[in-house]
């Protein structure tokens, strides 16, 4: 019942959308999408899949006094041919769609409806409201509260899992422009008993810190707290120093004990990991601009695990010319992994990426080539590489709307052959819009 | 008990009376713009310090933090869990829910074939990546799989 009032007040919400909003910004952005795609499956017949997928943004600002906006995005899919996806020929999404007030003050604000939050440690959608304010001396507070956003049932269940509402806040402190201190925490209600699955409540608390004492040195993360477990989920730092302009050197830190990070993971039934069992990773980057066109990085992270110790180092150069307009990049990845990390009974789990790209945009015609390579130091079922090159044209028939069009074709264990085309109309319009258009 | 009786409703006038000495100083607390004043080029690394440089205000963090260089892209999740009001000055809640939201239609990297230039999971044949990617950092895959995006996970995961 709680579930149903918090669905109907938000949708009420979306009802109360002023029309006479002769002032307002509109900006309206369509994709519309037909794939066509061969797929040819080891030990399976050949498919041929024609999805036609439609996305559509809308954004009204400036209504009633000028505070007020609507933001709403979803999609719809049919299938032409072959399912795509899953069981359903046709499906769809209803991302969000909410109506927003700022103040014109301490950054306040109030949301209605469905959206995502993003504060400190919490990541959630949600059907409910919202607000946040900046207070003064430095203090803000942010809360959230309503109806969990469902997905699909699990496999053989009547539900996704989740519990049927959710609520949770952050309040922060932020000194100058040196410091900020955060602690957020959602409690989402009791997960329901599933038939196949170990699930557990979703529930977390956190804290989370940046720290830029100087402006060449900046530190950040969060470390997130499960009292279900009673433990410890994550700790994830970052800390960038720039010693001169425009070279950045990065170092990241992240542990994650797996009982208590996953333990709301129903499908691979977090709640049932052994408690002692945690994964880290170690590692570092340092990117340089060398010019205003030419940036390069290079990086290397080293993961521990219980079944394993791995390690990923590389590189990667990218360029632009002519005003930005046309755009190129390479990279090479090496990955070292042992035997626990592998597919099968293979030795190792290493591999080789390359990738290389190029595009050019110009006022009427955009082309995109792209190429991406795996090379295996060990088979993967009989097959040494998995590659895939890609091609795009499109044409802008005005300023706002474009035809393109994608081609690709790659060989890799899982599709012997992956032939994909695409077909887009795309529409980004913004009526009346002052200022830059997002 | 007596005690708690009678300072329950000073408290409450005290709370009272701080709410209002906050609302009436956060009229001096201005707003970030709703958008940014001018059109940023499509595609650009962004670099704010170019315009913004030790402009920034109160407890605002230096516009510098936000430039868009190699390293900012690929650690952006830090920056928005506190900072979102200003990444939304210049991006719409979808830019950011192509990739990061309860149900994906498709790879973003197939929606926006023609941006081989954005970051953006998944690309190439992942599916048989992710057989060593998921062992090798699972809680990556928790952050957008855990509890949404597992419909066609479910297929062989159960």
């Amino acid at each position: 019942m709680k579930n149903i009032c918090c669905r109907l007040v938000c949708s009420a919400s979306l009802l109360a959308f002023p029309v006479a909003a002769s002032a307002a910004d509109i900006s309206v952005d369509s994709s519309t999408i037909f794939r066509i795609e061969n797929r040819d499956v080891t030990g399976a017949k050949k498919q041929t899949l024609l999805p036609a997928t439609q996305f559509l943004g809308l954004d009204v600002d400036k209504l009633a006094d000028g505070n007020l906006s609507l933001h709403f995005y979803g999609w719809g899919r049919a299938d032409l041919g072959d399912k795509s996806y899953n069981n359903d020929k046709v499906d769809g999404s209803f991302t969000y769609g909410y109506l927003q007030y700022r103040f014109k003050e301490a950054n306040a604000a109030i949301r209605a409806g469905r959206f995502f939050v993003r504060e400190g440690i919490i990541n959630e959608q949600v059907d409910g409201v919202n607000a946040r304010t900046e207070l003064p001396m430095g203090f803000g507070l942010s809360a959230f509260g309503g109806a969990t956003v469902h997905t699909k049932h699990l496999y053989a269940e009547n539900s996704d899992g989740k519990g049927d509402y959710i609520y949770g806040g952050r309040a922060n402190y932020r000194y100058k422009g040196m410091l900020e201190l955060g602690a957020s925490g959602l409690y989402e209600g009791k997960a329901p008993t599933l038939a196949n699955y170990t699930n557990g409540n979703h529930r977390l608390l956190g804290g989370d810190i940046w720290f830029s004492p100087h402006k060449t040195i900046e530190a950040m993360g969060h470390t997130s707290y499960n009292p279900e477990t009673k433990r410890v989920a994550e700790h994830t730092y970052l800390l960038n120093i720039k010693p001169v302009q425009h070279l950045v050197l990065s170092g990241e830190f992240n542990e994650h004990r797996e009982r208590s990070y996953f333990y709301a993971w129903t499908m691979f039934s977090g709640a049932a990991l052994d408690p002692a069992e945690k994964s880290r990773s170690v590692g570092g980057s340092a990117s340089y601009e060398i010019t205003r066109n030419f940036e390069v990085v290079a990086d290397y992270k080293h993961y521990t695990r219980e079944i394993g110790n791995a390690d990923r180092y590389g590189a990667d150069a990218r360029i632009k010319f002519l005003d930005n307009s046309v755009r190129g990049g390479l990279s090479y990845h090496y990955l070292r992994a042992g035997k626990g990390f592998a597919i099968g009974t293979n030795p190792t789990a290493s591999y080789h990426e390359v990738r290389g790209y190029a595009m050019h945009d110009s006022k009427n015609y955009f082309a995109a080539v792209d190429a991406l390579g795996y090379f295996f130091r060990d088979k993967i079922y009989n097959e040494k590489s998995a590659w895939e090159a890609m091609l795009s044209l499109g044409y802008h028939i005005t300023p706002a709307l474009a035809l393109s069009g994608d081609i690709s074709y790659g060989r890799n264990p899982e599709f012997i052959e992956d032939t994909k085309g695409l077909l887009r109309l795309t529409y980004n319009m913004t009526f009346d819009g002052k200022g830059g258009k997002k | 008990m007596k005690l708690l009786k009678t300072s329950l409703p000073v408290l409450a006038l005290a709370g009272l009376f701080m709410i209002l000495a906050a609302c009436a100083q956060m009229k001096s607390i201005s707003s970030l713009p709703d958008s940014h004043p001018e059109a940023l080029t499509t595609g650009q690394q962004v670099n704010c310090s170019e315009c913004h440089e030790d402009q920034q205000k109160g407890t605002m963090k230096a516009f510098a933090a936000f430039s868009h260089s190699a390293t900012f892209v690929k650690n952006h999740r830090f920056y928005s869990a506190s900072d979102d009001r200003l990444c939304s000055t210049c991006h719409k809640s979808s830019f950011c829910n192509d990739c990061h939201t309860n149900k994906v239609q498709m790879k973003p990297s197939t929606k926006y074939g023609y941006r081989p230039d954005r970051e953006m999971p998944h690309r190439g044949n992942f599916i048989t990546l992710h057989k060593i990617e998921g062992k090798l950092d699972p809680a990556s895959c928790y952050r957008c799989h855990g509890r949404a995006n597992n419909e066609r996970c479910v297929a062989c995961h159960n």
